[in-house]
Formats: structure tokens, C-alpha cells, sequence
């Protein structure tokens, strides 16, 4: 009965509430509306298993940059322009590349600098990655009933001194079904989980097939001719 | 001649609760099953296993994990049944050979799988038998009618009739893993009406679609596994 008579607007006829609760109310009320405007922050959270290939017997040097430690991507409401989304995948894709590298190389060492990486003489190569693109689709968007999450990476692989082994570009693609009472960020989270384990599938798998490490492999007599 | 009136106190028990089971016994489904073989199959439940994936390469949908687990859980449940490897497990255990992007879409992809030792080994650890390879989708279509509900400081109410068909298309591949063939598959095709209607409060008289035609189609791949 106190809330209908609120939202017609007499307060001030109701003697047991008083200015101070109708304030409440109204404060309580400005709150809600400001959430309601705001960007749903998603931390994309997941865990991956460590793939089932033979290790490579290398000594690899791996630098993250800020850019990648910390990625975020920020969807905009189309209607609005305002921030619709924020996915911090940040943490997910270290947590994956530190799953992922240690399967595929005997030895993988964390770098704090791109520049200490020529003082370590046992590292055979440097692997930086960066992320370059990272697109979500949603289904009130795309009128489809699943959540995706599409990312293009850059790869790079140097010599500990610096020289060029190979750079090339490495697409990832998760899809996740739309399920009833299922929230958002249940769905671009479980998209993202796909994509990562697409993009670990397609790089344990496809390494050793890039040509130009293929060569470099070949070179430090880790694969035969 | 008397009227039957929707809100007359003397038909309202009637309209009431006699409709909505007159709706329930038409809101059935319907399921078909179709079995091919091409090969005798047997298992033997002592040590052997089966492990059933869902096919997830496809654009517009994916097969769900939800019914996938449905249909392990009738094959591994009841007389015959048969030890089914957990899917996320195994998919976890194998990576990254049975990713959507991975997976061996033909038998001839599993003589490669095969050879590689990290793979084979894995395979035999779980004591895989046969690999059944679950694709399909369950599709609403024929959407009508609308149902209105109010509240006010009496309470209130909803009024109004909905109605909707559901179409579940499965086919499940069996392939045998020590010969890398197919042995067989068993489609499933389960569609059923449903009704919504609402006289005070909305009664959803949901036919069983999709549990239908897990039900169907995990008894029939345990025949077939077990060669019955």
C-alpha cells in the first residue's frame, strides 16, 4: 500500500512516512537508475588444461607486455554510445599461455623486459603475443541465439639476441549457446573460455607447420629433415 | 440449450481444470527412430567404455552439452547399461585433439589421431571402445497466441493462451576405435505441442520434446552398442 501511494506521488499525505524515509526512497531510487546506466564490468574467469602434444626441447623466454597482462575490450551500446560492456580477459589469457607454453617447450621462462632476454644465454627464443583485435557478438545484436567472441592475435618469435624467427597472425573463435535465465556475462564468459581453448588447440597443433619456424626448428636440428 | 460461460461459478471448475488436462493429454510427443548399421557391435562392460561428444563446428548452432550428458546418463543407467566417459573429462584429458576446430570429423582423421602416441596412449587409459558423435538441435517454431497478466492492491492475475511446437533433430555417429570405422548411426526425430493457458495463474503444459528424444535415442544406442 506505501509503495503505491509513492508512486502516485502522495508522500506527503501518508503519516507514517516521513520526509526522511521519503528521501530514502528517492536517493535509493537515483541509485538504482545510475547502476542501471553503467557498464557491467566482466572478468572473464576460466580454467584450461594443459594440451597433450611432446614437448619441443627448447629453452623459450616469454614476455607479456602491459597491453596484454591487462586487456580490456569495451563493447558500446549502439543505441546510447555509451559503455556497454567492459571484458577484462586479461588474466584469463595469461592464465592460458602459462598453461599452454610449458606443454609445448621443455623450458619456458618468464621475461620481465624484452632487453634481459639477451643476457640469458640458454633461452633458444623469445615469444612475445599480443592481442590486436578482440570482437564480441551478442545475441540482442546479432539476432543470433549464441555469444561470440572473436580474437586476432599477433605472434612473434625472436632470437634471444633480438634477430627474427617469424610473426604471424593467429585467429581465435568461441560460441557459446544462449540459454534461458542465463546472465551476459555467463555468456561472453563461457564464449571466451571457447575461444581460448580454440586458439591454444590451433597454436599446440599448428607451431611447428609455420614455415619460417618449421625452417628455424629444422635449423636447430629439433625436427628432422 | 445451457452456454458454457468461462466465468460462470458453475462451469468455472470445468473450464478451469477439465480444459487444461483435455490439453495435456494432446500436448504428446511424437518420436521417430531410425537405426543403421553397418557393423556388428559388442562391448563388454568390464573394462571397456564409450565416450559420446557433441558435433560443435557448425555456425548456427551447437549441439547442446545439456542433451549430450542426457543421453550418457540413459546409456550408462538401467539393464545393458554401458560406462560412459564424462564429456567435458575426456575433451579435457585429450586437448586439444577434440576441440571444435580439431576434432576428426571423418574416420579416416582418427588413423592420424592414432598415430600419434600421446594420443593413443590417453585413449587406451580410458579404455575407449567406441566414439559416439552426437549432432543436432531442438527448434521452436509455430509461436501464437498471448497471455496478459496484472497486479493491482486486490492482487492480481493472468489471462490469455499460448502455444508453441517444438522439433528436436538429433543423429548420433557410432565409430568403432580399433577398426577407425563407422559402425552405425541412430537418428532421432521427437516434436510435440505445447499449451500455455492462463485463467488466474498460466499452466504450462510443456511437452517433453527434447527429453523424449534423449530417452529415445540413448535406449537405442545401448541396444546397438550392446549389439541387441
Amino acid at each position: 500500500m506505501k509503495m503505491i501511494q509513492l508512486i502516485t506521488g502522495k508522500v506527503s499525505k501518508v503519516p507514517k512516512i516521513g520526509k526522511l524515509t521519503a528521501i530514502k526512497y528517492s536517493l535509493a531510487s537515483i541509485i538504482v537508475l545510475l547502476t542501471a546506466c553503467s557498464a557491467t564490468t566482466i572478468n572473464i574467469e576460466g580454467s584450461f588444461p594443459a594440451p597433450l602434444v611432446q614437448k619441443l626441447p627448447l629453452t623459450v623466454g616469454v614476455y607479456y607486455d602491459e597491453a596484454f597482462i591487462n586487456h580490456s575490450f569495451i563493447e558500446i551500446n549502439d543505441n546510447t554510445g555509451d559503455d556497454q560492456y567492459i571484458i577484462n580477459s586479461g588474466a584469463s589469457q595469461l592464465e592460458l599461455f602459462n598453461t599452454m607454453l610449458p606443454a609445448v617447450f621443455e623450458q619456458v621462462v618468464q621475461l620481465d623486459s624484452l632487453e634481459s632476454a639477451s643476457s640469458m644465454s640458454d633461452i633458444d627464443a623469445v615469444f612475445v603475443p599480443a592481442i590486436e583485435e578482440f570482437q564480441v557478438g551478442l545475441p540482442q545484436k546479432t539476432r543470433l541465439n549464441v555469444y561470440e567472441i572473436w580474437v586476432k592475435y599477433n605472434m612473434r618469435l625472436a632470437q634471444s639476441n633480438g634477430d627474427y624467427i617469424a610473426d604471424w597472425v593467429m585467429t581465435a573463435y568461441g560460441k557459446s549457446p544462449e540459454e534461458t535465465f542465463q546472465s551476459v556475462d555467463a555468456g561472453i564468459n563461457d564464449a571466451a573460455n571457447v575461444a581460448l581453448r580454440d586458439l591454444a588447440a590451433s597454436f599446440t597443433l599448428g607451431f611447428s607447420n609455420i614455415p619460417e619456424i618449421n625452417e628455424w626448428l629444422r635449423s636447430q636440428n629439433v625436427m628432422q629433415e | 440449450m445451457r452456454q458454457l460461460t468461462l466465468f460462470n461459478p458453475s462451469t468455472f471448475p470445468v473450464t478451469a481444470f477439465v480444459l487444461p488436462f483435455l490439453l495435456f493429454l494432446c500436448s504428446c510427443t511424437t518420436t521417430e527412430i531410425d537405426e543403421f548399421r553397418q557393423s556388428s557391435t559388442s562391448i563388454n562392460n568390464a573394462d571397456e567404455t564409450i565416450v559420446i561428444l557433441g558435433r560443435r563446428q557448425n555456425n548456427n548452432y551447437e549441439t547442446e552439452q545439456s542433451f549430450v550428458g542426457c543421453v550418457a546418463d540413459v546409456v550408462s543407467r538401467g539393464d545393458n547399461s554401458i560406462t560412459v566417459v564424462d564429456e567435458q573429462e575426456f575433451l579435457d584429458a585429450m586437448f586439444p585433439f577434440f576441440e571444435p576446430r580439431t576434432a576428426p570429423m571423418r574416420t579416416g582423421h582418427l588413423e592420424q589421431l592414432m598415430s600419434m602416441d600421446v594420443a593413443a596412449e590417453r585413449l587406451d587409459e580410458f579404455g575407449i571402445e567406441y566414439i559416439v558423435w552426437l549432432d543436432g538441435i531442438t527448434e521452436r517454431s509455430e509461436q501464437s497466441g498471448s497471455i496478459s497478466c496484472t497486479i493491482g492492491p486486490g492482487g492480481g492475475g493472468c489471462f490469455g493462451f499460448g502455444t508453441w511446437q517444438d522439433d528436436s533433430n538429433f543423429e548420433a555417429e557410432i565409430w568403432h576405435l580399433d577398426s577407425q570405422s563407422s559402425v552405425g548411426s541412430i537418428s532421432t526425430d521427437a516434436n510435440g505441442q505445447s499449451y500455455m493457458p492462463a485463467v488466474v495463474i498460466p499452466i504450462p503444459l510443456i511437452a517433453r520434446v527434447e527429453a523424449n528424444a534423449c530417452n529415445g535415442l540413448g535406449n537405442q544406442l545401448k541396444q546397438f552398442i550392446n549389439g541387441t
